[in-house]
């Protein structure tokens, strides 16, 4: 089976092509020693207007190299990439001008001052009309709500405003094209469903968003189509349902167990059958998922590479979390 | 009118950020006082106008260091808060935002040396007899501005390496001794003179000097000409500390454009 790769679309907005970016490195003092990493490996895409594109892939795997790339942040090794027409590296404030980048995390924030304050200065660099600012502020205020603490310091922001502000700072200059790099890492589930809501909200701005996240009902539930990188490699690209279609032979038996170690695991993947296998901790119990050809076959083979305490087993249907295992542990 | 909205929207945000922390009074109100007392207590031997000479210097001094390690800081607490690429992603040149927080920094460093002047007066008695008030200010905001340009050059630097405060400390004290801050330049041997006459506060410092009223005698110009000028050098002085700006304005301009693509190309630009 091999992975679907839909590149090309119509009217593209982001343009992506044979991306590689190498980075090097030194050691050593006297005798210097050179280490050359390539972080992204020929990677291509197109992103249509008003479109809702995710980059999955494991930590490593090269998507924030690629969003940096395309945010002229970086400049690439070889190959070629344009922003409604711009070239990244040699139109690079062209670029700036029609795009946000919204960086996931605690940092990347003035602590000091306020949030409104923060945001004053951004809309200055970017060139928010004088007349225009203050009007502007408000609307992205309000939007990711935060107009009630947008006069308190960040500092004392939990990690769910700070988010809020991330977005508000990556689109107070009201930018055609928004790169969102894990918005939602470390969140909590309430506050995650607020930066999905809001990303849906953008989109129905007619905006084109580039988004690059770890989880995948996420993914799932917000991306028109999602690549799948690893390794700087482009493994996959397609649509969430084209994905999943992927594992659509393929069925997952969870186990749930307190104790579940990596030779059991190992041991299962080593089973006939077998085609991929992962591990999640929820609270203090473990959930393994395996991916089989037949469940009703391999159900009995699992269970019993087991020596941990199970404490339930169900047969489930194929997710886009199972198609990306697939895709990354080397089917592509 | 964007580069001009960048200088100014960074002028601000430094100005906030600055006094949103109390401990900016520890190197701009306990700094200057602790600088007074050393100048004073290294000429205590002396009396009359040589004491105010080394007022200046230490008001000078305090100029310096303020200018110098704000500049080093503020580019290595972007990188410490996580807002350097940011930054770097808005579309106006990353010089003009520098030069926004680098112009507050200055700034910061001349209230620093004021205030050394006035803990002079008000607490320690020393007499300040300032000959020629209005070229006093003139020289002092001009000295301001040669800060200034001389911290952007700096910072270029510090764009590219993560070891701010290596490089500060390193910059501190030659540039004391070699501005002349506490003692005249024509005292240090020949070979540093290039050094200190390409540093614009040489003669800034030399104007201040002047304009409160001291003797040819120990200017910068003993080092050129040979001997103590016969006319007044305040103007001289002054066209060399604007000239030396605009040199340290166009070398920044060319630096950043340097260092902005090398670090692009690098990567390395987030690295705490």
């Amino acid at each position: 089976m091999f992975a679907p790769l839909m590149v090309e679309v119509e009217d593209p907005v982001i343009e992506a092509r044979d991306l590689v970016r190498i980075y090097r490195s030194s050691s050593g003092i006297i005798r210097k020693r050179y280490k050359e990493t390539l972080a992204v490996d020929h990677i291509s895409f197109s992103v249509g207007r008003g479109e809702l594109f995710g980059i999955l892939g494991p930590n490593g795997a090269g998507k924030t190299t690629t969003i940096k790339m395309l945010t002229t942040l970086l400049i690439p090794t070889s190959g070629k990439a344009t922003i409604l027409g711009y070239d990244v590296q040699h139109d690079a404030m062209e670029v700036r001008k029609r795009i946000g980048l919204v960086l996931g995390g605690e940092r990347g924030l003035y602590y000091r001052v306020s949030g409104r304050q923060n945001l004053r200065y951004f809309a200055d660099l970017y060139g928010v009309p004088l007349h225009d600012r203050e009007r502007r502020i408000q609307e992205v205020l309000d939007m990711v709500g935060l107009s009630e603490k947008a006069d308190v310091k960040v500092e004392n922001y939990s990690r769910g405003m700070k988010q809020k502000l991330h977005i508000a700072k990556g689109i107070v200059h009201d930018p055609e094209v928004i790169f969102l790099d894990e918005p939602t890492i470390g969140l909590d589930p309430q506050a995650s469903r607020d930066i999905r809501r809001m990303t849906q909200e953008l989109i129905g701005m007619g905006k084109t968003i580039l988004l690059t996240t770890h989880y995948m009902l996420e993914a799932d539930e917000l991306c028109g189509r999602i690549a799948v990188i690893n390794g700087g490699k482009l493994l996959a690209l397609d649509t969430p349902t084209g994905l999943k279609s992927l594992v659509k032979d393929t069925s997952v038996i969870e186990v749930e167990g307190f104790g579940i170690t990596d030779l059991e695991m190992d041991r299962v993947r080593g089973l006939d059958g077998v085609r991929a296998v992962s591990s999640t901790t929820n609270g203090s119990k473990q959930v393994m998922r395996v991916q089989v050809c037949d469940a009703g076959e391999m159900l009995t083979p699992v269970t019993r590479s087991l020596e941990c305490r199970v404490l339930d087993v169900h047969v489930k249907e194929p997710t886009l979390e199972d198609a990306y295992l697939w895709l990354v542990e080397g089917h592509a | 009118m964007p580069r001009l909205r960048a200088l100014v929207g960074s002028f601000r945000q430094q100005a906030f950020h600055f006094l949103s922390a109390p401990s900016w009074l520890i190197p701009n109100i306990i700094a200057p006082f602790v600088i007074t007392m050393v100048v004073l207590l290294m000429y205590q031997e002396v009396t009359g106008s040589v004491i105010l000479y080394a007022v200046l210097g230490g008001g000078m001094m305090g100029m310096w260091g303020n200018t110098l390690y704000a500049s080093g800081y503020s580019i290595q607490s972007e990188r410490w808060w996580g807002t350097i690429e940011a930054v770097l992603v808005v579309p106006s040149s990353l010089i003009w935002i520098i030069a926004g927080r680098t112009i507050w920094n200055a700034l910061i460093g001349v209230v620093n040396g004021l205030l050394v002047l006035v803990i002079s007066v008000v607490a320690f008695g020393v007499p300040m007899d300032i000959a020629d008030p209005l070229m006093f200010m003139a020289s002092f905001l001009l000295t301001m501005f040669s800060l200034a340009t001389l911290g952007l050059l700096f910072s270029s630097a510090f764009v590219l390496t993560r070891q701010a405060g290596v490089l500060t400390n390193g910059l501190e004290f030659p540039i004391y001794v070699a501005s002349g801050c506490l003692f005249p330049i024509a005292l240090l041997p020949a070979w540093a003179f290039p050094f200190s006459l390409s540093l614009a506060p040489s003669w800034g410092i030399d104007a201040i000097r002047e304009a409160a009223g001291f003797a040819p005698e120990s200017s910068v110009w003993v080092t050129v000409l040979g001997s103590a000028p016969q006319a007044s050098f305040i103007l001289p002085d002054l066209a060399m500390v604007v000239l030396l700006s605009m040199v340290y304005l166009a070398l920044a301009i060319v630096l950043f454009r340097v260092v902005e693509r090398q670090a692009r190309l690098t990567g390395e630009l987030g690295r705490v």
